[in-house]
């Protein structure tokens, strides 16, 4: 079995739409769209950000059980952390596929791409677990936190505590990953470089141009959702509070901050 | 996607949303599309395509032999705002069907319109064999 898989390698029903990244914003962009997916302005954000969510919930499962799989020599620890996020993955992954269906939405209803899934590929654990759970599963943090928010804007409680039970849990991933990135590359610094640098270019990639500012700092733009109308954030933001429980410092928030302004990624 | 579960133990009216379901008049441009390929009739399936992916509708036009196949199934689809991904199934006598993926976009005339074309046939996606 290859070590190395590529993403339409994952299993899914023929039915669905596997689509490369860049495809996708095409698609948006010829529709005088921001290339960068659905925005909280957008009539269909919810329903298409939860879609996107649902399916990194699928390929993130997936990501865990590959890592499980690719080093069967790690530290039993490690094995059992992985398992466990994969038991955690395909509970976010139902929990999705259901908020989809209350949303109006099912599984399949828009595109799928690569994105996510090529950010797994890294050929040392301690790069895999820098990358997935402290770049993918900190963005996770970030878009989380800001549905929430939604949810209660519009008072909906089933969002607002699906999510919420789901972000506690990706709180836990990005703790394993610091845990794992500092065990395995323990005595072996320039390891350790390479696995934050792994990181790095995955916070660049999801830095979305420098369209991530904090809470506090976004633009606030009138929105209708369900027959509501009010106002949100007119982008994702940094869930600092989020991310302080997840393990990350103060610096390192403000250096995804700044950093933002020097993606390439877009 | 299964069934998972009853949803009789959550409050409140649901789904808050419906289903977009997409427009006939999508499907029905589709399926000529599908058709002009499989009579191999190229010119007619340009006319349908937008300048972008002329190139890739020639392609494909090209590769499909006029009379191998004589019907078409569509078995996927999905959504990017208004543009639709839809995946083909050109189907004829020979063990093996053409699969075709094409996004249609509505033009400023009201036209459906083929704005990219993948040939899928032995494929699973646009990525890899």
């Amino acid at each position: 079995m290859d070590k190395m898989i590529p993403v339409d390698r994952l299993a899914r029903p023929e039915d669905h739409v596997l689509v490369p990244a860049e495809r996708l914003r095409h698609a948006r962009m010829e529709q005088g769209m921001s290339a960068l997916g659905a925005m909280p302005y957008e009539d269909d954000f919810l329903k298409a950000r939860m879609h996107g969510i649902c399916a990194g919930e699928y390929q993130a499962m997936e990501a865990a059980g590959r890592t499980l799989f690719d080093f069967p020599d790690a530290p039993w620890e490690f094995q059992l952390d992985m398992a466990r996020q994969v038991w955690d993955e395909s509970r976010h992954a139902e929990i999705y596929t259901k908020l989809l269906e209350y949303a109006g939405s099912f599984y399949g209803e828009f595109p799928e791409s690569e994105v996510l899934w090529s950010c797994t590929q890294a050929a040392d654990p301690a790069a895999r677990v820098a990358g997935i759970n402290r770049g993918l599963e900190g963005l996770a943090c970030d878009v989380f936190e800001q549905l929430i928010r939604l949810a209660q804007v519009m008072g909906d409680k089933v969002i607002e505590r699906s999510i919420d039970y789901v972000l506690a849990d990706e709180i836990t991933h990005v703790r394993m990953g610091s845990k794992w990135m500092r065990k395995l590359c323990e005595g072996d610094p320039e390891r350790l470089q390479r696995a934050q640098e792994f990181q790095d270019s995955i916070d660049t990639l999801f830095s979305f141009g420098g369209n991530r500012p904090r809470q506090e700092d976004v633009a606030q733009v009138k929105q209708k959702m369900n027959g509501l109308e009010f106002e949100f954030d007119a982008r994702v933001t940094i869930a600092r509070e989020a991310r302080l429980q997840a393990g990350f410092t103060e610096e390192e928030i403000e250096r995804l901050v700044k950093g933002m302004a020097k993606s390439v990624a877009y | 996607m299964p069934d998972l579960g009853d949803r009789g133990n959550v409050n409140g009216p649901q789904p808050i949303g419906k289903v977009i379901e997409p427009p006939a008049e999508m499907f029905n441009a589709a399926a000529r599309f599908m058709q002009a390929l499989i009579n191999g009739d190229t010119l007619a399936a340009l006319a349908m395509t937008h300048e972008q992916a002329r190139d890739q509708v020639a392609a494909i036009a090209d590769s499909i032999k006029a009379g191998a196949y004589n019907k078409t199934e569509f078995f996927g689809k999905a959504r990017v705002v208004k543009h639709y991904f839809v995946k083909a199934r050109l189907i004829g006598a020979g063990p093996t069907p053409a699969v075709v993926q094409i996004r249609m976009g509505v033009e400023d005339d009201g036209a459906w319109k083929v704005r990219e074309a993948v040939n899928l046939t032995g494929v699973k996606s646009g990525w890899t064999k």
